[in-house]
């Protein structure tokens, strides 16, 4: 309606402009008809470069009728005597109409490059205060403020399609918008609402649409507009980055000291079982003649201490392991070395049963954490000595194509189908193992937890009444770590 | 007779007393230390055979108390670490270690690294051989140093028995077992690290260019080969 009004104003100055020059030259200044043309001329230029071609066309139109009836003989009439008036009437039009576009045009090219020119600082202005948004914030909140003060926006939101939040900015609150945001994201098309000059425009990121863009405004060209949606994907993608830059440095000082406190803790733990288990040693290797009943009671305690080391380092382990990233302390090792180290680690359970193992001398080696995997094997051997008492057990070591396949036999009650799948799991406990054997439930969980680590699978084969066999791959030592 | 002076570093005085009193039984003469700084001090005043060395202590760790011992003695070294991750054992070794055992440990074990570690082989000398010329490196192995270009520099008692058992064999590969058996004793077998950090050792001091080495050459998956100069 403002448009209108001011329109209406403006074609009526433009008429009372033709009107002062008609009464002036008429009534009080008389002059010749060509000087009077030349006057209406000038005006209508005048007019036409500080309101429109509307207003001056309407104003040659007039001034023509004028130029007619108050200049031309006979005066006081439309009609015209001398046919060569009515070539001088029609130039005159032709003049005014022509020059009214020309003035209009480079008016309204004058305007058009003074809003590029506006609108190419206020881009700038945005640029630089989105290099400046606080990464501590959230994004999106501060690039719509920025967008809404930059441009004098009267109202501006932003769809995040990653976290589906909208955030909004400007003194207008666009209250029903959310639908549209998502809608323009999922259609990946522009949508343009009527009733208030609303635009919503995806942002995309690489073809790829990362959001959406909704901005209440007049007057923006498609240029700034795309520049605009350029700038908010940039401020978007960055705060993004900054985010996971941000969270990765948390949880790697959080697993630092993590590990730190866990080697303090391994370190205050193992001091005094050192000295135990020195002395206990030492009992027992250092005194023959002892009675055979103190004998047995060292070595109870020196069990005991070896108990308790195992369990100090397998809870330590498996703090690292719960906290799901941890460090492989990758080595090259001999897959027949890891075997027997586990073995020599599980001494007194092992003692009085037969392990038969097998494994060729030429197994090539593996790249493994040479104490993760001996805690597997540990694992499986424990599962074995307690699930299959007084049976020979078979640890066998394989070269299968581009892995090592170890496994673990024993010819015990063997594990029921149902639990086959469900063994691995953590705190599951098969319904025949029962009250019988003690344990936790723990260590397949764990077990298979390492392997995972080291990308490699553990599985298991068994038929009820005819033993178990728990089988893991071990990954081959790349050639160049053999030097 | 004294079996061999020993200085044990511990922070921890239970495993102090527990180590004086295993060692003493078996006729070896043993001070103790509390620190890497008093054991630099005590090695400075009295002369020892052994090293027992606590990986894990406060103020100077043992790390850097064995580096600072083998930038002027070739004392053997065994480390107590309390981890048996290779990076750890691998650390130990790096540092100039002759060998670790792992915390906690039974006596036995200890001694038989103790005896392994003090015990000399006397490969080389059976055979005559005194003086060895690599390129531009002159082993001697009477005073058990490698000279280079007037620079001299001394051996450790594992890395001259290393040498010594691949300079006795020449062109033959040694396998990872043999090797580890016949320089560090019946025990071993598996310490593949040992090797790597002890050959690393060796090439650094005896090749002029450690990286691509002449003499001490790695038999993939093997073992190691002693190339003799033409």
């Amino acid at each position: 309606m403002a448009k209108f009004r001011r329109l209406a104003l403006q074609v009526s100055a433009a008429l009372g402009v033709v009107a002062a020059l008609t009464f002036v030259f008429f009534d009080l200044i008389r002059i010749n008809a060509t000087t009077a043309g030349f006057f209406y001329l000038v005006a209508i230029l005048m007019i036409a470069t500080s309101w429109g071609l509307f207003e001056s066309t309407v104003a040659s139109v007039v001034a023509m009728l004028c130029f007619n009836y108050f200049f031309f003989p006979p005066v006081g009439t439309f009609t015209v005597a001398d046919p060569q008036n009515w070539i001088a009437l029609f130039a005159f039009l032709a003049t005014a109409l022509t020059g009214s576009q020309l003035s209009a045009r480079l008016k309204r090219q004058k305007q058009q490059a003074e809003d590029r020119r506006l609108e190419m600082e206020r881009l700038y202005a945005l640029s630089r205060a989105l290099l400046l948004v606080d990464s501590t914030l959230p994004a999106a909140k501060q690039i719509a403020n920025q967008i809404a003060q930059a441009f004098d926006f009267s109202a501006v939101a932003i769809y995040d399609r990653s976290t589906g939040t909208v955030d909004r900015a400007g003194p207008d609150n666009l209250a029903d918008i959310d639908l549209k945001l998502r809608e323009a994201v999922l259609q990946s098309t522009v949508i343009l609402d009527k009733s208030g000059d609303l635009t919503i425009t995806p942002i995309r990121l690489g073809g790829e649409p990362i959001g959406s863009l909704a901005i209440s405004s007049a007057a923006l060209s498609d240029a700034a507009l795309q520049s605009i949606l350029n700038l908010v994907a940039i401020g978007m993608e960055r705060a993004r980055a900054q985010a996971a830059v941000n969270r990765a440095e948390v949880s790697r000082q959080s697993e630092a000291l993590k590990s730190t406190l866990l080697d303090a803790v391994a370190h205050e733990f193992k001091s005094p079982l050192t000295s135990i288990k020195a002395v206990t040693t030492d009992l027992l290797d250092q005194t023959p003649g002892l009675p055979p009943q103190q004998k047995e009671l060292i070595a109870i305690a020196d069990q005991g201490v070896d108990r308790l080391e195992r369990l100090v380092s397998e809870a330590i382990q498996l703090a690292r392991i719960e906290g799901g990233k941890f460090g492989l302390n990758k080595g090259v090792h001999f897959p027949s070395s890891l075997i027997a180290a586990a073995i020599r680690q599980m001494k007194p359970l092992t003692e009085g049963r037969e392990i038969r193992l097998q494994a060729p001398d030429d197994l090539p080696l593996v790249l493994v954490d040479a104490e993760l995997i001996e805690m597997v094997i540990r694992q499986l051997l424990d599962n074995a000595l307690k699930y299959a008492p007084a049976a020979p057990i078979t640890i066998t070591a394989q070269a299968k194509q581009d892995a090592i396949i170890i496994s673990v036999a024993d010819q015990g009650p063997g594990i029921a189908e149902h639990d086959q799948a469900r063994i691995f799991d953590k705190f599951y406990r098969s319904s025949a193992s029962g009250a019988q054997v003690k344990g936790t439930g723990m260590g397949l969980a764990i077990a298979r937890e390492i392997l995972r680590a080291h990308d490699c699978d553990i599985w298991v084969q068994s038929e009820p009444g005819a033993g178990a066999e728990f089988s893991f791959s071990l990954p081959l030592a790349p050639p160049e770590r053999l030097s | 007779m004294s079996a061999g002076r020993i200085l044990v570093v511990d922070d921890d005085p239970q495993i102090r007393r527990a180590m004086r009193a295993s060692l003493t039984a078996r006729g070896y003469e043993v001070e103790d230390a509390r620190s890497g700084e008093e054991a630099l001090g005590k090695l400075r005043q009295e002369s020892f055979d052994l090293v027992l060395l606590d990986m894990n202590m406060p103020g100077m760790g043992g790390e850097e108390t064995c580096r600072l011992i083998r930038t002027g003695s070739e004392i053997a070294i065994i480390m107590l670490t309390v981890s048996s991750a290779e990076k750890d054992k691998v650390a130990a070794l790096d540092a100039g270690a002759d060998d670790y055992v792992t915390k906690p440990f039974s006596t036995p074990e200890l001694l038989a690294r103790i005896r392994a570690t003090l015990r000399r082989s006397p490969q080389a000398l059976q055979k005559g051989l005194q003086k060895l010329k690599l390129g531009t490196v002159e082993v001697d192995f009477d005073s058990r140093q490698t000279t280079t270009r007037g620079r001299t520099v001394r051996l450790t008692p594992k890395e001259f028995e290393l040498l010594s058992y691949l300079v006795a064999r020449p062109n033959r590969t040694i396998t990872h077992r043999e090797l580890l058996q016949g320089v560090w004793g019946p025990d071993y077998g598996d310490e593949l690290e040992y090797l790597r950090v002890f050959i690393n050792r060796l090439r650094k001091k005896i090749e002029s260019d450690p990286a691509k080495p002449r003499f001490l050459l790695t038999d993939a998956w093997a073992g190691y080969r002693f190339h003799p100069p033409a």
